[in-house]
């Protein structure tokens, strides 16, 4: 390929990718927006930074259209935008949508609770959105420049955020632990990180899978093993999995309520793609070697052109088609490997959280510990998708299916706790479990909404945490992983304690003399917004079907097949 | 181990010295209490890293050329010059706070929250 093809060919790539892009675009353009509307007087009076972030993640979630790409009527085929650097498929666009609209989610309620209208309106909602990009990219990363990148930008504006409360002594120091150990652990990934380019040659992750698979660099077998769990190590403190959790607790508690709503959702959901993706993009080579960017044909970007470029694209394939067996056993090997990994992780990260809740007094740090606990939970489909990936691909597509269901579930179960705290503090000014004594006789809507939720996270009937973790375990049982199902079932038992422990206070304490009097009603904003939230988590029992096939219809071109 | 010192200098001296960086950096983060110093060694882990990136990604060290990791270990290194930048002006800021706020940069006397 001469210059001038190699010059054509990407200015194809970047016009076609930028239309793949452009929720994220919108992001980034929302961001500048808002640095330039805080230099003048008037515009800073006639668009206050919370509405242009409102109407940038809107827009950015309107063009994310979940409702059109997972529908089956638009083709969402695997494809490598900007040079292989980003995937874009189902998976992404479910991901991209859940991101955008917890983004949205927390940015009115930061609003109505008052969080962003401070002084420093303007610089939480850029990091807000900066964070929210970031997370965006960790969905769609395959390369490992971009994984590192992905992992970066959305945690050094949630360093911050934890920390926007300047004079508060808590927050300072959450924020200060949260950026140290947040630091130290991307580190440690990035290393890991250079280890295995370095030894596979490549960073780019189909290309990684391939030459793992022919056994190229698997001569440096325990080189490999230290460098895959030296990644883990980010990526178990971005999903807060024990060993690595230490820094959840006081993050949450130092942060406000809104905050930590908003990390223990978002900043999770993205942390779980990113693991899918980089676990599903180690062990699937693709049928043919990937070629590099410069040997592929010349791309004009037209729409007919992009569909015929599609069949360049190395298509993730099951073992069925494969030659060598040499190199099946190779991937059965590291597949069986990873399963296990992430499946004792899981069990132990599961039972921790579950038993550290127990004697937890303060709501944020109870809820923190609740994280852990479903961090845990929502990383056994993982180990049991990868388990069953080399035998049974469409069981291993449902299990996926079912942490993209549980993801979405979880974004109203927390962000609606975290709400209520949020707003109860406004009223009352304390977050200790024992200040909500007797709720239930001044503001009863409120304890009714705010049940729901608990009992929907330990995943009682007829709530949606109930439909979450019935095709997890499902899953489990598919995959025989009857021990991680067994460990499951258990953690469920253990978490209704802690959990009814919350209601118990709420309903049937006696009013603490010391607390200001606490009238909430449902029919003001933020009751409004309460309701808005708590309303998929009783009725969603009724219309999953429609979501769950979203979901299944997300991870089909993942598992590829 | 000993005939490296009388080969010309290869990948693999890189290597150990990526390593030698990786570890005093981690040694760094997980003994020193001051929170500069747990910076600091924060720094030296990203910048022995990197080392690998460079090295990994030269023409003239790399054993077998067909796999070698060529310009996109030095561009990856590049990027993460910029990131390590960006992340200690924000954790130097959030250090800044926490001294505002508590008079002190030891990492042993943020033990407000714990349980």
């Amino acid at each position: 390929m001469n210059y001038e093809q190699l010059v054509q060919s990407v200015i194809g790539d970047t016009e076609n990718s930028l239309r793949k892009f452009l929720p994220e675009l919108i992001l980034c353009a929302t961001i500048l927006l808002m640095l330039l509307t805080r230099l003048f007087a008037i515009t800073r009076k006639i668009l206050p930074p919370w509405l242009l972030a409102t109407a940038g993640a809107g827009l950015a979630f309107f063009l994310a259209a979940p409702w059109v790409h997972l529908s089956g009527e638009v083709s969402t085929a695997r494809e490598e935008i900007f040079t292989g650097m980003l995937v874009h498929d189902a998976f992404t666009i479910y991901f991209r949508a859940v991101l955008l609209f917890t983004t949205l989610l927390f940015i009115v309620l930061a609003r109505i609770s008052g969080l962003s209208d401070q002084e420093n309106g303007p610089d939480f909602c850029t990091l807000v959105l900066g964070a929210a990009l970031g997370m965006c990219l960790m969905a769609e990363a395959n390369h490992l420049l971009i994984v590192f990148l992905a992992v970066e930008m959305a945690s050094v504006p949630s360093y911050t955020l934890v920390g926007i409360l300047k004079t508060n002594r808590k927050s300072s120091e959450a924020s200060m632990k949260y950026a140290v150990y947040g630091a130290g652990a991307a580190g440690v990934m990035l290393y890991g990180t250079s280890l295995i380019a370095g030894i596979t040659g490549s960073a780019h992750l189909p290309t990684i899978a391939w030459r793992l698979s022919e056994g190229i660099g698997t001569d440096y077998q325990l080189v490999l093993v230290l460098a895959g769990l030296m990644m883990m190590v980010g990526l178990a403190f971005k999903l807060s999995a024990v060993p690595f959790h230490f820094w959840c607790p006081d993050a949450f508690e130092g942060a406000s309520a809104e905050v930590a709503g908003f990390l223990s959702v978002a900043s999770k959901a993205a942390a779980l793609a990113l693991l899918v993706r980089l676990v599903i993009g180690f062990t699937s080579p693709p049928a043919a070697e990937p070629k590099r960017f410069e040997m592929k044909p010349a791309m004009v970007a037209t729409a007919s052109d992009a569909a015929s470029n599609a069949s360049t694209i190395p298509v993730v394939h099951t073992l069925e088609v494969k030659e060598s067996d040499r190199q099946a056993d190779r991937v059965a090997g590291m597949r069986t490997f990873l399963a296990w990994v992430i499946g004792v992780l899981a069990a132990i990260t599961c039972t921790f959280g579950n038993l550290a809740a127990y004697g937890q007094t303060n709501i944020k740090r109870l809820l923190a510990y609740s994280t852990i606990a479903h961090a845990g939970y929502m990383m056994m489909p993982v180990a049991a998708g990868v388990a069953m990936m080399t035998a049974n691909p469409v069981g291993a597509s449902e299990a996926f299916a079912a942490l993209l269901l549980y993801v979405l579930i979880y974004v109203f179960m927390n962000m609606g706790a975290f709400a209520i705290i949020a707003f109860i503090r406004n009223a009352i000014g304390s977050e200790e479990i024992a200040d909500y004594a007797g709720m239930v006789r001044s503001s009863p809507g409120w304890v009714v909404c705010f049940s729901a939720i608990l009992f929907s996270l330990v995943g009682l009937p007829p709530l949606a945490g109930f439909m979450g973790k019935l095709v997890i375990f499902a899953g489990l049982v598919d995959a025989g992983m009857y021990w991680l199902l067994f460990v499951g079932g258990i953690n469920t038992a253990i978490s209704l304690f802690y959990y009814l422990k919350v209601v118990r206070v709420m309903t049937f304490d006696p009013e603490p003399e010391t607390r200001p009097p606490l009238r909430l009603r449902l029919a003001s904003i933020p009751g409004l917004y309460v309701l808005v939230l708590t309303a998929p988590v009783i009725l969603l029992i009724v219309q999953w079907n429609g979501l769950y096939r979203w979901a299944e219809a997300a991870c089909k071109t993942v598992v590829g097949f | 181990m000993f005939d490296l010192l009388t080969q010309p200098v290869g990948l693999t001296h890189y290597l150990i010295v990526g390593a030698v960086m990786f570890v005093a950096g981690a040694v760094c983060m997980a003994t020193k209490r001051n929170a500069l110093g747990v910076l600091m060694g924060i720094e030296l882990v990203l910048n022995g890293a990197n080392l690998n990136f460079v090295a990994f990604g030269s023409n003239f060290l790399e054993r077998n050329p067909a796999y070698q990791l060529g310009l996109d270990g030095q561009i990856i290194s590049l990027f993460v010059i910029v990131l390590a930048a960006a992340e200690a002006a924000v954790a130097l800021a959030i250090v800044l706070n926490f001294y505002n706020n508590h008079s002190t940069v030891d990492v042993d006397r943020a033990d407000e929250l714990k349980g």
